[in-house]
C-alpha cells in the first residue's frame, strides 16, 4: 500500500499540459480532423450516449484515450464505467438489446461502429482481460496460442516462441514452463489470471481492456498483477476498470471518474487523487460514498 | 401423562403422531410406485431370462438371440410330447416317414430367435438418433448462441413444447400419410427413421440446449475477445465442452426411441421378414425395406398367439431382451448425468 | 465517412479494422452458418405444421365421404328401416329384462327358497309362457324389418354397383377407351319408385302396430305376479317400461309418415355424427358408424382410472421426495422412479396381458373384495386393467414435474415458516404445496397427456370392445372393456384401404387426438407461465 503516495510523490508537481487539460470534461479533439496526428488521443469517444433496453447506461461521453498509457475508469458499481470499457472492443454487441444512440469512438480515426467494421478484427487489435478469470479448459500452451491459430499460424516453433514471450511478457514463465502441457484449469487465480494476459497479448493487439482484472484475486496476487501493468504499459495501451482507488492510484496515468452514466472527472490521475476539480470526485476519492 | 415441565418440552403427542402418520402416507406412496416398478421388472425378468440363459455353458442361448422367428409345433410321438422348430419338424418328417400324417399344434413365432427383430431395433435407432441429433443439436445451438429474443423465438419454443407433447401414435400416423405415401417410400427404414426422429427431436433440443447453458459464459467471451468469429468459438470452445453433457441427455431419447411402437407400426416395422436387412440386392433397397422390430415383435406374439406355456417362451424372452436392452440404455444415461454433473464444474 | 475512406486508402492503415470477407448471396460466411442453425431451429415448427397439414390432408375427405355415406344411408331408406329396427330392438331388450328375471327368480328360490332345479322350473312354468306369449307378440313386426331390410339394402347395393360402375366409366374415359366405357351400361336408380314397397308398407305397419300395441297393452296388465316383493318390484318396473315402450309407437308412426328419402344431408350433420356419433361401427353389412363418442369415453375412462391412481402416488411421492426423506433416500427413490419411465410400454402392455389382467380377476373374485363397485368380472382386459398399467407410465412423468415444482419454492418461505413454529406438516401442508399447486397441476395435466396419447397398453389391455360403457350400474364400469382412440387407429390403420372413408375416419381420430393433446399442453403450459409470474 505504501506505493500510492511514493508514486504520486516521484511525479514532478506540475507537469506541462495537465493544468490546462484538467477540464477535459469536453471537447478532446474536433471530430473534423481527418488523420489521427501523433500525440493525439489513440481513442476518441465523442458524445457517447448508450442504452440497454429503455434504460440508458451511459449519457454524452466524451473522452480521449492516450497512447500507451494506463488509463483507469473508477466509479461506483453501476456508474457505466464497464459498459463504456466494452464498447471499446464492441463486446457490447453481444448482449441483447444494447446500442448506440448517438455519438462516436474512433480508434485511430477509424469509427468502429460503423456497418464496414469487421468485429472480429477489432476484437484482434483490441484485446480483453475479464474480471474473472476464465482460461479455457485447455492446456496452458494451448491457452495461448488459442487466438493465433484462429488466425491461422500452424508453425509449431512460431508458436512455441510466442507462447514463451507472452507468458514471459505476463510475469508466468519461470512459474508454468514445465508443465505447459497441462490443463489451466490447475492454475492458482492469480495465475490464471495472469495466463488470460498472456493469452491476450499473445495475439499482440494494441489496445488491452482490463474489466476489474483483480477483484477475484487476493492481495498478493494483486500486487503481481499491478506489477505487470506497469511492465506492459510500455508496449500496449492498457484500459483499466476498477472500483479499488488505490488500484488506480498505483498504477495509472489517466483517471476517468464515473457517476450515473456520466463521466464527471477525466484528468492525470495525481490530479484526481489529490486536487480533483469536482466535489462529486473529491467526496467519491475521500471514500465519502459508493 | 406428565405436564410439561419447560417451555420447550415436546408438542402434544397427538399433533406428532398426526404428522407422523401422514408422512407415513407419503413414504408409502413412494415405495409402493417403486415395489411396483419392481414387480413388473423382475416377473420379466424372471421369466425372461429362462428364455435367454441356460445353466450350460455358454449360459447364454445363443440360439434364441441369432436365429430369426420360427413357428412351433408341438405333437405327440410315440407317447412322447415333442415340440420342434419348423425346420426341425420338417426334417423329422423327412427322415420318418411314418410321421407325415402326424397332428400337430403349431404356434406361429413361438420357435427359433428373434435376430431380426435386434437387428432392426438397432437400425432404426442408430438412423433415427443420428438425424435427431444433427437436427435437434442444431437447433439448440441457434436457440442457445445466436438467437435473441423475440416473438420468433418464443413461437420456437412454444413449438417444440408443444411437439413433446404430440402422442406417439399421431407421429405414426403423421409418417405414414407424409412419408409412406406422400413420398412414396412404402413401409421402410427411411420412414421409420424420420418419423422416430421428428418425434424424438424435442427431448434432444431441449437436452442439447442445456447442455449448451452448462458452459460458462466465459468460454465465449474469451474466445471471442480474442477475435475468434462466432462459429469458431462455438466450435472449439463450446461444443467440446458441451458434447458430453449432449449425448449423455440425448441417451434417453435413445430409450425413448427403441421403446416407442406406435410410431413405427405403419411407417416402419413388418410383422415378419425372412431376409436380414442387409441381405438386399442394391444398395438403395437397404434404405427403402421394412424391418423386424423387437416392439412390433412383443406387440405381435402378445396379441397375435394365444397365452400359453409353449408361447411363453418367445413372450417372455423378447420382452427380458428388450426391458435389459432400454433399461440399461437408460440407466447408463441417469448414471452418466449423474456423474457428469460433479465432473464438469468449472 | 471522410477519415474511413482516408484510412482505407492509406497505402498501410494504422488500423486495419476493415476486411473483405467471402459472401454468398450477400450473406459472410457466417451469416450463412447462422441462417443454417436458424433453419434447424425452425424444423419443429415445421414438424408441427407438416402433422397438422398431412392428418387434415388425409383426414379432410372424410366430411364428404361421410355425407354420401349417410346420404345413401337415408337415399336407400335403410334410415326408415332403421326406425323399425329400433322400435324391434327396445322390444328385445324388454324380452331380456324379462330373462333376467328369470333367472333372479331362479337363482332366489333355489338357494335361499331351497327348492330344487326341477321344481323351481315348474313353478316358473307360467311365467315362461307368458315371457313366450310376449316374445311372440313382435313377431310381425320382426318380420316386416327383416323384409323391409332385403328391400332396403338391393336398393343401397344398386346404387353402389352404379357407382363402380361410374368409376370404372371414368377411368376409361381417361385412359382414352371411349368405346369401352360406352359399352359400360349405368341404370340410375330411381329412388321413389325402389322405395315404394317401403312407403307402401305404411298402412300395413300401422294396422299390425295397433294390433300390437293392444297386445303388448293386455300382455302388461296381465303380467304374472311373483312371491318376493324384491323380485316384485322388478316386475312392476317391467310393466312400467313396457307401458313408456308402448307411449313412444305413434312417435315411431309420425317419423315414418313424414320420413322423406330426398332430404339433403348437410355437411354439419356429417360432421356432428363424426363428434357426436354414439356408435363406431365398421365392415358392416347394414350401415357404417363413425361416431367418435365411444373411443373418445373409452380414452378418457382409462385416463380417469389412471390418473386417480397416479395423482395421489406421483404427488404423494413427490411431497414425500422433497419434504421428508432424507439424503440416502432421495438418491435411490428419484432414480428409481425415473428408471420407471424409461419401461416401454409394448412391455407393460404385455404384462398386463400375461399377468396383471388375471390377478386383478382373481382379486375382483376374492369374497371380502365384493363391495368394489364392478366385482367380481370376468374380463380380464378392461379400464381397470389399462389403468393400472398405464398409471405406473404416468407416475414418474408427474412425480417428476410436481418435484421440481417443490423444488422451486423459494427455501426463505420454508424457512420463515418453521421459524413461526409451524411443524413439518403445516408448513408442508400450508406453505409449501399451495405454493407449489400451479406447477403441481400442470404436472397433473402433462400426466394426462401422456395417459390419453399412449397407445401401446390401451391397445393389448383395454378390452377393444368398442361401446360406450353402462353408466347405470355406478362406478360398475371400470371394468368393462373399452376402445380408446389410439387403440383403434393402432388396430385398424394396418387393415384399412387408402383413400377409404375408414382410413380418413381413422385420420380424424388422429385429428381429434392431436387437437385434444395440444389443448392439454397448452393447458398446462399456461398454468406454469401464471405461477410464475405470481412467484415473482
Amino acid at each position: 500500500m505504501v506505493t500510492v503516495p511514493s508514486r504520486l510523490d516521484s511525479t514532478p508537481p506540475a507537469s506541462g499540459p495537465a493544468p490546462a487539460r484538467r477540464p477535459t470534461v469536453v471537447e478532446g479533439v474536433p471530430p473534423s480532423v481527418p488523420a489521427p496526428a501523433a500525440g493525439q488521443p489513440l481513442v476518441e469517444i465523442e458524445h457517447l450516449d448508450f442504452f440497454y433496453g429503455a434504460s440508458q447506461a451511459l449519457r454524452e461521453i466524451t473522452l480521449g484515450i492516450e497512447r500507451q498509457k494506463v488509463t483507469a475508469f473508477i466509479g461506483p458499481s453501476g456508474c457505466g464505467k464497464s459498459t463504456l470499457l466494452r464498447c471499446l472492443n464492441r463486446m457490447n454487441d453481444l448482449i441483447e438489446g444494447t446500442r448506440i444512440v448517438r455519438g462516436s469512438i474512433r480508434i485511430h480515426g477509424v469509427d468502429i461502429n460503423q456497418p464496414d467494421v469487421d468485429v472480429i478484427e477489432l476484437r484482434k487489435r483490441v484485446g480483453m482481460v475479464f474480471q474473472k478469470s476464465n482460461p479455457f479448459p485447455k492446456s496452458i500452451h494451448e491457452n495461448i496460442t488459442y487466438g493465433l491459430r484462429l488466425q491461422g499460424i500452424r508453425d509449431k516453433a512460431k508458436l512455441d516462441e510466442i507462447v514463451e514471450r507472452s507468458l514471459r511478457g505476463a510475469a508466468l514463465w519461470d512459474e508454468v514452463k514445465d508443465r505447459l502441457g497441462e490443463s489451466a484449469m490447475g492454475l492458482s487465480g492469480g495465475q490464471q489470471q495472469r495466463l488470460c494476459i498472456a493469452r491476450a497479448i499473445a495475439v499482440e493487439p494494441e489496445i488491452i481492456l482490463m474489466d476489474e482484472p483483480c477483484s477475484a484475486l487476493d492481495p498478493v496476487a494483486t500486487a503481481k498483477v499491478e506489477e505487470l501493468i506497469q511492465d506492459l504499459r510500455s508496449r500496449f495501451t492498457i484500459v483499466i476498470v476498477t472500483h479499488n482507488m488505490q488500484q488506480a492510484a498505483r498504477c495509472s496515468d489517466r483517471t476517468a471518474f464515473f457517476y450515473l452514466g456520466k463521466l464527471i472527472e477525466y484528468a492525470d490521475t495525481r490530479d484526481i487523487f489529490t486536487n480533483p476539480a469536482n466535489p462529486q470526485t473529491e467526496a467519491y476519492v475521500s471514500g465519502r460514498f459508493g | 401423562m406428565n405436564p410439561p415441565d419447560h417451555p420447550f418440552s415436546p408438542r402434544p403427542d397427538g399433533a406428532r403422531r398426526l404428522e407422523s402418520a401422514v408422512f407415513w402416507i407419503f413414504r408409502a406412496a413412494a415405495y409402493l410406485i417403486l415395489a411396483c416398478g419392481a414387480a413388473v421388472f423382475l416377473d420379466i425378468v424372471v421369466k425372461g431370462s429362462a428364455t435367454v440363459f441356460q445353466s450350460k455353458a455358454p449360459f447364454v442361448n445363443t440360439a434364441f438371440l441369432t436365429q430369426a422367428p420360427e413357428s412351433l409345433y408341438v405333437f405327440e410321438w410315440e407317447g412322447q410330447p415333442r415340440r420342434m422348430g419348423d425346420r426341425e419338424f420338417r426334417a423329422f418328417k423327412e427322415a420318418t416317414p411314418a410321421a407325415a400324417n402326424v397332428k400337430a399344434e403349431s404356434y406361429v413365432y413361438s420357435s427359433g430367435g428373434i435376430f431380426p427383430c435386434i437387428a432392426g431395433t438397432v437400425l432404426l435407432v442408430v438412423g433415427s438418433m443420428t438425424i435427431a441429433l444433427f437436427l435437434g443439436v442444431c437447433a439448440a445451438i441457434y436457440l442457445n448462441e445466436y438467437a435473441r429474443d423475440g416473438r420468433f423465438i418464443r413461437f420456437v419454443r412454444l413449438a417444440i413444447l408443444n411437439l413433446a407433447g404430440v402422442p406417439s401414435i399421431v407421429f405414426g400416423l403423421f409418417g405414414f400419410g407424409m412419408f409412406v405415401i406422400f413420398f412414396g417410400w412404402n413401409v421402410s427404414l427411411l420412414a421409420g427413421w424420420f418419423t422416430l426422429a421428428f418425434m424424438v427431436l424435442p427431448v434432444v433440443i431441449t437436452a442439447s440446449e442445456e447442455a449448451l447453458k452448462a458452459v460458462p459464459i466465459g468460454f465465449r467471451a474469451g474466445s471471442l475477445a480474442l477475435g475468434a468469429t462466432k462459429w469458431q468459438t462455438i466450435w472449439r470452445n463450446v461444443l467440446p465442452y458441451a458434447l458430453p453433457g449432449i449425448l449423455t441427455s440425448s441417451i434417453l431419447g435413445i430409450a425413448r426411441v427403441a421403446g416407442e411402437t406406435a410410431p413405427i407400426m405403419f411407417t416402419a416395422a413388418y410383422v415378419v421378414r425372412d431376409k436380414l436387412p442387409w441381405e438386399v440386392e442394391r444398395a438403395v433397397d437397404f434404405l427403402f425395406q421394412g424391418v423386424m422390430a423387437l416392439p412390433y415383435h412383443i406387440y405381435v406374439v402378445s396379441s397375435k398367439i394365444p397365452q400359453n406355456e409353449f408361447t411363453e417362451r418367445v413372450q417372455y424372452g423378447t420382452a427380458f431382451v428388450f426391458l435389459v436392452i432400454v433399461a440399461l440404455i437408460a440407466a447408463s444415461s441417469i448414471l452418466l448425468r449423474n456423474r457428469l454433473r460433479t465432473r464438469y464444474k468449472w | 465517412m471522410s477519415q474511413l475512406s482516408s484510412s482505407a486508402s492509406a497505402p498501410t492503415p494504422q488500423f486495419p479494422i476493415h476486411k473483405r470477407r467471402l459472401r454468398f448471396l450477400g450473406l459472410t460466411v457466417e451469416d450463412c452458418i447462422k441462417s443454417f442453425f436458424g433453419g434447424n431451429a425452425l424444423i419443429s415448427v415445421v414438424v408441427l405444421g407438416l402433422i397438422t397439414f398431412f392428418l387434415v390432408k388425409e383426414g379432410a375427405g372424410f366430411l364428404g365421404q361421410n355425407r354420401q355415406n349417410l346420404a345413401i344411408y337415408r337415399l336407400a331408406g335403410l334410415e326408415f328401416v332403421d326406425h323399425l329396427r329400433r322400435q324391434s330392438e327396445d322390444h328385445t331388450a324388454l324380452t331380456r329384462y324379462l330373462s333376467d328375471l328369470r333367472l333372479r327368480t331362479l337363482n332366489q328360490w333355489t338357494g335361499p327358497g331351497g327348492l330344487t332345479l326341477e321344481a323351481a322350473n315348474a313353478r316358473l312354468a307360467e311365467f315362461d309362457d307368458y315371457a313366450a306369449r310376449f316374445g311372440d307378440a313382435a313377431d310381425p313386426l320382426r318380420g316386416m324389418v327383416s323384409d323391409l331390410s332385403e328391400v332396403a339394402t338391393a336398393i343401397k347395393t344398386k346404387f353402389l354397383v352404379n357407382e363402380d360402375k361410374k368409376e370404372e366409366r371414368r377411368q376409361l374415359l381417361a385412359e382414352g377407351k371411349v368405346a369401352e366405357a360406352g359399352a359400360v351400361v349405368i341404370t340410375a336408380v330411381d329412388f321413389p319408385a325402389e322405395l315404394r314397397p317401403l312407403r307402401d308398407s305404411l298402412p300395413a305397419y300401422r294396422e299390425a302396430n295397433r294390433e300390437f300395441s293392444t297386445r303388448l297393452g293386455a300382455l302388461l296388465a296381465a303380467a304374472p305376479r311373483l312371491p318376493e316383493p324384491e323380485l316384485q318390484r322388478r316386475m312392476d318396473r317391467f310393466a312400467e317400461l313396457g307401458r313408456t315402450y308402448v307411449a313412444t309407437f305413434p312417435g315411431i308412426e309420425r317419423d315414418l309418415a313424414v320420413w322423406d328419402h330426398a332430404r339433403p344431408v348437410s355437411a354439419a350433420e356429417a360432421f356432428t355424427a363424426f363428434i357426436f356419433g354414439r356408435q363406431w361401427l365398421t365392415a358392416s353389412f347394414w350401415q357404417d358408424w363413425y361416431g367418435v363418442v365411444p373411443l373418445l369415453t373409452g380414452s378418457f375412462l382409462v385416463a380417469l382410472v389412471a390418473l386417480s391412481l397416479a395423482v395421489p402416488l406421483g404427488v404423494g411421492a413427490a411431497v414425500y421426495v422433497n419434504q421428508i426423506a432424507s439424503q440416502r433416500e432421495q438418491r435411490f427413490i428419484k432414480p428409481g422412479i425415473e428408471f420407471i419411465s424409461a419401461f416401454p410400454s409394448v412391455v407393460l402392455g404385455f404384462f398386463g396381458i400375461a399377468v396383471l389382467g388375471q390377478a386383478l380377476r382373481a382379486m375382483s373374485q376374492l369374497p371380502w373384495l365384493s363391495w368394489v363397485p364392478g366385482f367380481p368380472y370376468s374380463e380380464r382386459l378392461n379400464i381397470l386393467t389399462a389403468g393400472c398399467l398405464l398409471a405406473l407410465i404416468a407416475v414418474p412423468t408427474i412425480f417428476t414435474l410436481a418435484e421440481d415444482a417443490l423444488n422451486n419454492v423459494p427455501r426463505a418461505l420454508k424457512e420463515a415458516s418453521l421459524a413461526l413454529g409451524a411443524s413439518r406438516l403445516q408448513t408442508t401442508i400450508r406453505i409449501i404445496v399451495p405454493a407449489s399447486l400451479s406447477g403441481i397441476i400442470s404436472a397433473v395435466l402433462l400426466g394426462l397427456g401422456r395417459v390419453v396419447g399412449e397407445t401401446m397398453v390401451v391397445l393389448l389391455c383395454a378390452g377393444n370392445r368398442i361401446a360406450i360403457p353402462d353408466f347405470t350400474q355406478g362406478l360398475g364400469f371400470i371394468v368393462e372393456p373399452v376402445h380408446t382412440m389410439t387403440g383403434i387407429i393402432a388396430q385398424e390403420m394396418g387393415e384399412v384401404v387408402r383413400g377409404s372413408i375408414h382410413y380418413r375416419a381413422l385420420f380424424m381420430v388422429g385429428l381429434v387426438l392431436f387437437i385434444l393433446s395440444l389443448t392439454i399442453n397448452y393447458a398446462a403450459q399456461h398454468i406454469v407461465r401464471r405461477y410464475r409470474i405470481s412467484i415473482g
